[in-house]
């Protein structure tokens, strides 16, 4: 007896996954019939949509779109990935592809879309009048929407701010054993590295990521706010991090990351010089884009003054729009000037920059 | 011709699904396998001369310690607990694969978080004792964490496989060592070790290849590995041609591993066949004895599993809010319903092919298995690629049958769910696949042998005989790739449609950002369903 229910057992099980499939597929299809119907048949009465392949994930995005739609009518569908395997999709869906936008937070990577063609320019005043020359591709393909800043914060008790002063000083030996950094797998400190490379020429730039590499506290690990923890521990002094890292600490559930902010100075270096890093999150118009007109609403919509404010402010990064005042976190960190270059370079560079760690051993 | 004669001998319902499946396995590869073969490039040899050597060290270290660990923890897990009456035994043998629910790279975050500087030891210790630590002495960020998380976290694939093995396939041998007068030590090492070796090694195996995949806990811990060389490649060089060529050589690598281990296996055969399956009788432990047992296996029990989930719910506490904003009903059920689709899938796929693979002979029966490992022994990201190009292909070919339908030329399969769960099957396709081959490999042919002298046909008798057997077996790789598909990261990223959330995408894009307190509640979501499927299986199994 047993065995026969077992046989029914399995006989169900399969029957319920057949039909799952078949459900699946039934769910699928109308929602992809609605697609083309939305865009080509009907555009006059239905306002359409915007596909965004986007590498950023924070909760702020999802209300901004909502709140998109509900100004304009226009639906906006979303895939979350890595930026590169993102633009791997892109490449091998073609002609075809869905994608109106592709959003990821590194002038890098947006750059290496642009390399293999898979972007378009944009052309709006309203986006030119809001975002600043240099925080926009050469050739339109891409808009920077948000910046931050990659800087040194330092132990308030243990270093002087006067002590401080640019990327280039932390390779001294007075450093050696303090300086704490991420590992050079991560696109910040290539696209740091790929700024010096413009800046100073390729040699310079590998004796830089040479002096650092030998000037660490320990070996590269974890992310930017295991840097910052490590610097409040003691294991070193100085960290090179992102802004946001910081304001994402100082704002933190969790009171003992707050805490450790809390003992850490933000220094903007360069400011003599070259000026401080920056980078930008940034979205590209895509060259098979079923939808640019809408694609090209939403980068209006999303560099506007009101949506600006609370769009970097929400991940305690710097609006593009100069017309738009920062958050309050951010601003009690100071002003400051950053790299002169275009941020097109970032993504020239970047594979060079990561030969030159490989070269140099930096993990 | 002989070859055809020996086609057409074999020729059958089972030979021909076999042969469809492993195309649909094959295809997707293929534009990997042709990567493979393209000329190097300048990236190609600065990865060889900057990288290789360091990174196949550092994996081989890796693969080495934790598929040691893994196979002792395992089987002497498997072994107490089939063999010994104890204290919460019986929750124990359920309990054990648990840790399989706990994502490693979750587990990765839990356990720095714990361990670190704003960490709950460390802040407790600061507070209240005012003792400030050595960072040193709490570092989980190396190579021994790895190792630590990674074997925590993958032991219940030996544990589980080992037992189903023991559990009915030993009483003989078992119980005559006993009467011999044997320690328990010695039945261990002279008895349950050698006779579990085909079932040890499928559990072992299916480590090594986590392992070698793992991208999320060496990346996160800062160790260089090969699949580490792999996604630099690609992503910090944007070459995406050198790291499909990284793939291959781990491909080869693995291949190369199983066929070395099907050498040294030989002819010689595991498989006992009675006439009626005896379970092993449990001995009840007295006295300290018995407290010994229970303090091992929970103490396994509450690194692998207690502490990190405890340290995730306490996270979950700060951020509960989320709760309300976020539909997790709908995650759960995305989650749940391609994990299951796929998970069926899979099985009755591994069923047909391991069921042909054992009943022939020949090239074909041979090459077979090593194809369905194919898919586990590729990074996910990798497989993905080859994916999207295959649908897209696809979708390019039936674009004048779509106009025909009315449809705007576009792409209908390679933006839907079908794609997604097509490469989950290919990803875990060997995880179903190990667990039914080592059921068919310890009931051996004898069986099926006698039934079809008697007359039937290989289908009759695969429903009339072999799936009774091997039962277990089926419901064991069900489970295993049910759970591995809950916790699956990059292909869901990459491969889902349009505004297609799941726990694990949801938590990744939280722990990413290192915000690992938000991250929590997806995650404990993931540990409760995979736990829940994992009690399930366990209670259909005791039932029986």
């Amino acid at each position: 007896m047993l065995n026969r229910k077992y046989v029914f057992m399995m006989m169900a099980l399969i029957m319920t996954a057949v039909v799952l499939v078949a459900c699946g597929g039934g769910d699928e299809e109308p929602q992809n019939e609605e697609q083309p119907e939305g865009t080509a048949g009907q555009g006059g009465e239905d306002a359409g949509e915007v596909n965004i392949y986007t590498s950023r994930h924070y909760d702020i995005d999802d209300e901004i779109y909502a709140d998109f739609t509900e100004e304009t009518g226009i639906e906006v569908n979303i895939i979350n990935g890595a930026a590169d395997e993102l633009i791997e999709r892109m490449n091998r869906e073609g002609e075809a592809s869905e994608a109106d936008l592709f959003y990821t937070a590194d002038a890098g990577r947006l750059h290496r879309a642009k390399d293999q063609g898979l972007l378009q320019s944009i052309e709006s005043d309203i986006i030119n009048e809001n975002v600043p020359e240099n925080m926009r591709d050469r050739d339109s393909e891409w808009v920077g929407l948000t910046q931050r800043a990659r800087i040194i914060a330092y132990h308030k008790d243990r270093v002087d701010p006067e002590e401080l002063s640019t990327y280039e000083a932390l390779t001294e030996p007075e450093w050696e054993g303090r300086v704490l950094m991420r590992s050079s797998e991560n696109v910040y400190n290539q696209s740091l590295l790929a700024s010096f490379i413009e800046l100073h020429g390729r040699e310079e730039a590998k004796d830089w990521a040479e002096g650092i590499y030998n000037n660490l506290a320990r070996s590269p690990q974890g992310g930017d706010r295991d840097q910052a923890r490590a610097v409040v521990a003691g294991e070193g002094d100085v960290a090179i991090m992102n802004t946001y890292y910081l304001g994402g600490m100082l704002n933190s559930p969790d009171d003992e990351e707050v805490n450790v902010a809390e003992q850490l100075g933000i220094f903007f270096p360069n400011q003599e010089t070259t000026g401080t890093h920056i980078n930008v999150s940034g979205v590209g118009l895509a060259e098979n884009a079923p939808n640019p007109e809408n694609a090209v609403k939403l980068i209006e919509y999303l560099t506007t003054e009101e949506v600006q404010e609370t769009f970097a402010a929400a991940n305690y990064e710097y609006p593009v729009n100069p017309n738009v005042e920062a958050a309050s976190t951010i601003q009690e960190w100071g002003e400051f000037d950053s790299q002169d270059i275009n941020l097109s370079i970032l993504g020239e560079n970047s594979a060079e920059a990561t030969l030159i760690f490989n070269e140099v051993g930096f993990e | 011709m002989k070859w055809f004669r020996s086609l057409k001998t074999t020729m059958n319902l089972w030979t021909v699904f076999s042969v469809i499946f492993v195309l649909l396995v094959l295809l997707p590869n293929l534009s990997i396998i042709v990567q493979f073969f393209a000329e190097p490039n300048e990236n190609w040899l600065h990865i060889r001369e900057y990288m290789l050597q360091n990174y196949i060290q550092n994996t081989l270290i890796l693969v080495f310690f934790v598929g040691i660990l893994t196979l002792f923890i395992g089987t002497s897990l498997a072994w107490i607990i089939s063999a010994y009456d104890f204290p919460m035994r019986r929750f124990f043998q359920w309990g054990m694969i648990l840790p399989l629910a706990i994502p490693p790279y979750i587990g990765a975050y839990t356990y720095h978080g714990i361990l670190n500087y704003t960490g709950v030891i460390q802040t407790s210790l600061r507070n209240q004792f005012d003792v400030t630590v050595n960072q040193q002495y709490f570092n989980i960020m190396n190579m021994p964490g790895a190792i630590f998380i990674l074997t925590i976290f993958l032991f219940p694939y030996v544990y589980t496989i080992t037992k189903a093995f023991l559990a009915r396939q030993s009483t003989a041998l078992v119980e005559n060592a006993r009467i011999l007068g044997s320690s328990s030590w010695r039945i261990y090492f002279r008895v349950v070790l050698p006779i579990s070796r085909a079932a040890i090694i499928a559990g072992v195996s299916l480590v090594i290849l986590e392992v070698l995949n793992d991208y999320g806990v060496v990346s996160y811990y800062g160790i260089q590995t090969f699949t580490t060389a792999i996604f630099q490649t690609w992503f910090g060089m944007g070459d995406l041609q050198s790291a499909v060529k990284l793939s291959g050589t781990l491909m080869v690598i693995v291949l190369g591993i199983l066929v070395v281990e099907r050498i040294a296996r030989g002819r010689r055969q595991f498989s006992f066949t009675t006439t009626k399956v005896k379970l092993l009788q449990p001995v009840k432990l007295e006295g300290r004895k018995k407290w010994y047992a229970f303090s091992f296996c929970m103490f396994i029990f509450s690194i692998g599993f207690i502490i990190p989930v405890i340290q995730l719910i306490y996270w979950a506490t700060m951020t509960y809010e989320q709760l309300f904003s976020h539909d997790f009903w709908q995650l759960i059920w995305n989650s749940v319903s391609v994990a299951f689709t796929a998970s069926t899938i899979i099985v009755i796929m591994a069923v047909v092919i391991s069921n042909f693979a054992r009943l022939n002979r020949g090239m074909l029966a041979k090459t077979f298995p090593k194809i369905t490992i194919l898919g586990y022994s590729i990074p996910g990201a990798v497989i993905a690629v080859g994916v999207v190009t295959l649908f897209t292909a696809l979708d390019r070919q039936l674009f004048g049958f779509y106009e025909w339908l009315g449809l705007e030329p576009t792409l209908l399969i390679s933006t839907s769910l079908f794609m997604l769960v097509f490469a989950y099957v290919i990803r875990y396709l060997a995880v179903g696949y190990n667990s039914i081959e080592s059921g068919f490999d310890r009931i051996g042919t004898n069986f099926t042998e006698a039934s079809r002298m008697l007359g039937m046909s290989v289908t009759k008798s695969f429903f009339k005989v072999d799936m009774k057997l091997i039962r277990g077996a089926i419901f064991g790789g069900f489970i295993l790739a049910f759970i591995d598909i809950m916790k699956e990261l990059p292909l869901t990223l990459i491969l889902r449609p349009f505004n297609f959330d799941t726990l694990a995408t949801k938590a990744y894009q939280y722990a990413v950002d290192e915000m690992i307190q938000q991250a929590a509640i997806p995650s404990i979501f993931i540990i409760l369903v995979s736990g829940i499927a994992i009690y399930v299986f366990h209670h259909v199994l005791e039932k029986e």
